[in-house]
């Protein structure tokens, strides 16, 4: 039996070398990771490498910092914030680019949502900041937080749009012709029919724009204003003052904020098939 | 009650079709993929817009009518059932989408299952189904708002041959028993043969016949829808007589033969006979006027095809019924006479 499993198909899994490349790739993927977390525990009062034995005491020092929360919250609603923009209008640009008649320039906008991806964020930013400027000057209004989330909003599109597009376009159109045949207006179609199958697409996509948006900092830094301190400035702030394993512990916490809103993006995606 | 005329797509997937279907007919379109007849079904249901021509309903144009806007309903090829809903709320969402109570929709619902023998099934995801209970699936929620049409696009074509047979009778048994104008699309003559009122038989976007099963089978009207609608002989020949709506035809291979003559056909000259397998007969003198050749022999069951090739290279198929105390086929290799009793050709229009 095993031979004919052999000659069936050549099993990348077997050839020789490959445990050791994979454990290589998750090692390089994951070690640093693990690094950050476990000297997040370390009772030294500084970054060194000298384990000084364990202590939890790093958490009750981020938990009581009142600048770490404060940022983490400004940080959490302008990710809430762009998320839902981005969301909504990439799930608006997906339905236009993939449902109805082919139109004129359909390729184009596809090119045009999804270019700032590979445009390089430091680019993104200052064209942002050029922007943000004129607006002020020429209007004389300060949009304060909402420049931040303004910002966030257009570089995240990209990122729900993806993911929401390539469901629909998984989805068989004939279930559209099938609810306007039972009567359905196109709202309604879109309602009971298209949105309910898009979901998981939709939480993907949110999912993905709302960690690029969470932990974002090129572009943040060169956005925000005074006082505008999110999560990732703060942290970057704090490098520059004092070096304490307080500084593993705020990782953590941000590699931690950043897992749960995986995981929840997968329950969502899932729950219905269960 | 439905008027359908007409229309063309650009490149004629269409072309000027004419068709009168009746109130509670089960009227099929019949041909092979690419005639147009999912086209034809697509305009009725309003997915696409006639070039030119317009479809009429109860006397009424539905050209400006949305495909949310006719009562008609369609029994889509791969079900298009939604995924994401139970089969109850598949069945429902018809009369939902209409605006119904659900207190009216409940009984119906109740009552399409038990139509399509799913009784509490109700509240099974449409995932979890197999194929032919999806079909029916399908066919209850067509049915659920009493729609005036039901289009059926080649609904049968994804089931196996025993389920696709019981389907057959099945969706015969529902046609009677709601009443509702069935239109069929499909590209299988046996589909179309056992279950229709009539049949229209379509190629390149025209509509060739239109009759029952038996005008189409023993009348077809030319060459295509002959050799379309079962097996069949194409013998040439020329008309030597033509007596009222008989003609005498001799056959290349020197044979006379009595033929039906279909009015329209001009009276001389070159032509084409057809005979169905069925009707020849092999003969057992070898001085008839016919002679052929045996080639191939294969036992079907009920039947026995016998592969021949007459004097003139031709080749013919006679079908002989098996009976228990009815003669053997002829062997392989052998000759033997054919006769063709008077009645059964028909004259053909090329």
């Amino acid at each position: 039996m095993a031979d004919v499993a052999a000659i069936r198909s050549p099993d990348i899994k077997k050839q020789s070398g490959f445990a050791f490349i994979a454990g290589s790739c998750i090692a390089v993927l994951y070690l640093p990771m693990l690094v950050v977390i476990a000297y997040s525990f370390n009772s030294a009062n500084n970054l060194g490498a000298k384990w000084h034995g364990f202590t939890s005491n790093w958490y009750n020092v981020v938990l009581a910092n009142t600048e770490f929360y404060d940022s983490t919250i400004l940080s959490l609603i302008v990710a809430a914030a762009a998320t839902l923009i981005s969301t909504v209008l990439a799930t608006a640009a997906a339905l236009g680019t993939t449902r109805g008649r082919p139109w004129r320039g359909q390729g184009s906008a596809y090119l045009a949502i999804t270019t700032p991806l590979v445009v390089p964020e430091i680019v993104t930013g200052i064209s942002l900041l050029s922007l943000f400027a004129f607006l002020s000057t020429v209007t004389g209004i300060d949009l304060g937080i909402w420049k931040l989330i303004l910002a966030h909003s257009a570089f995240c599109i990209p990122f729900a749009y993806l993911p929401i597009r390539a469901r629909l376009e998984g989805m068989d159109t004939t279930l559209d012709n099938a609810a306007a045949d039972l009567y359905a207006t196109p709202w309604k179609t879109f309602r009971y029919v298209t949105m309910p199958l898009l979901v998981p697409g939709i939480s993907s996509g949110a999912a993905l724009a709302f960690i690029v948006s969470f932990d974002d900092f090129t572009i943040t830094q060169l956005i925000a204003g005074p006082g505008e301190t999110t999560l990732p400035l703060y942290i970057w702030g704090r490098i520059r003052r004092t070096l304490t394993p307080e500084l593993n512990a705020m990782c953590t916490l941000l590699l931690l904020i950043s897992l749960a809103f995986i995981v929840l993006s997968f329950i969502l995606s899932h729950r219905r098939r269960a | 009650m439905l008027n359908v005329k007409k229309e063309f797509g650009h490149f004629q997937a269409v072309d000027h079709v004419t068709l009168n279907i009746e109130p509670n007919e089960f009227f099929t379109l019949l041909g092979p993929s690419g005639c147009g007849k999912t086209t034809l079904l697509r305009m009725m249901a309003g997915f696409e817009t006639p070039t030119s021509g317009e479809i009429l309903l109860d006397k009424r144009s539905i050209a400006g009518l949305l495909p949310n806007g006719r009562p008609i309903n369609t029994v889509f090829q791969n079900y298009a059932l939604f995924p994401h809903m139970t089969v109850a709320e598949n069945i429902g969402f018809g009369l939902k989408m209409l605006g119904r109570r659900r207190n009216e929709i409940v009984p119906v619902v109740e009552e399409m299952l038990r139509l399509v023998r799913l009784e509490g099934a109700g509240e099974r995801p449409v995932t979890k189904l197999s194929g032919g209970q999806q079909q029916r699936v399908a066919l209850a929620r067509a049915l659920a708002p009493r729609p005036k049409v039901l289009l059926l696009d080649e609904p049968l074509s994804a089931l196996d041959l025993k389920l696709r047979q019981s389907m057959q009778i099945e969706l015969k048994r529902l046609q009677a028993e709601t009443g509702i104008t069935f239109v069929f699309v499909t590209h299988d003559q046996e589909e179309a043969l056992t279950m229709s009122d009539r049949i229209a038989v379509m190629s390149k976007g025209r509509v060739l016949q239109v009759g029952s099963a038996r005008d189409i089978y023993e009348h077809p009207a030319d060459r295509f829808v002959a050799g379309f609608i079962g097996e069949t002989n194409f013998l040439e020949g020329t008309i030597v007589e033509a007596k009222g709506r008989v003609a005498r035809v001799r056959l290349k291979s020197g044979a006379d033969v009595a033929a039906a003559m279909p009015e329209g056909l001009p009276t001389s000259g070159d032509v084409t006979i057809v005979v169905r397998p069925e009707h020849l007969q092999i003969a057992a003198d070898k001085d008839a006027a016919l002679c052929a050749t045996v080639e191939t022999v294969v036992y079907f069951g009920t039947d026995t095809h016998v592969h021949l090739r007459l004097k003139d290279g031709s080749p013919v198929i006679v079908r002989q019924q098996n009976r228990r105390d009815g003669t053997a086929p002829p062997d392989v290799g052998t000759e033997v006479g054919l006769s063709i009793p008077d009645g059964v050709a028909q004259v053909l229009k090329d």
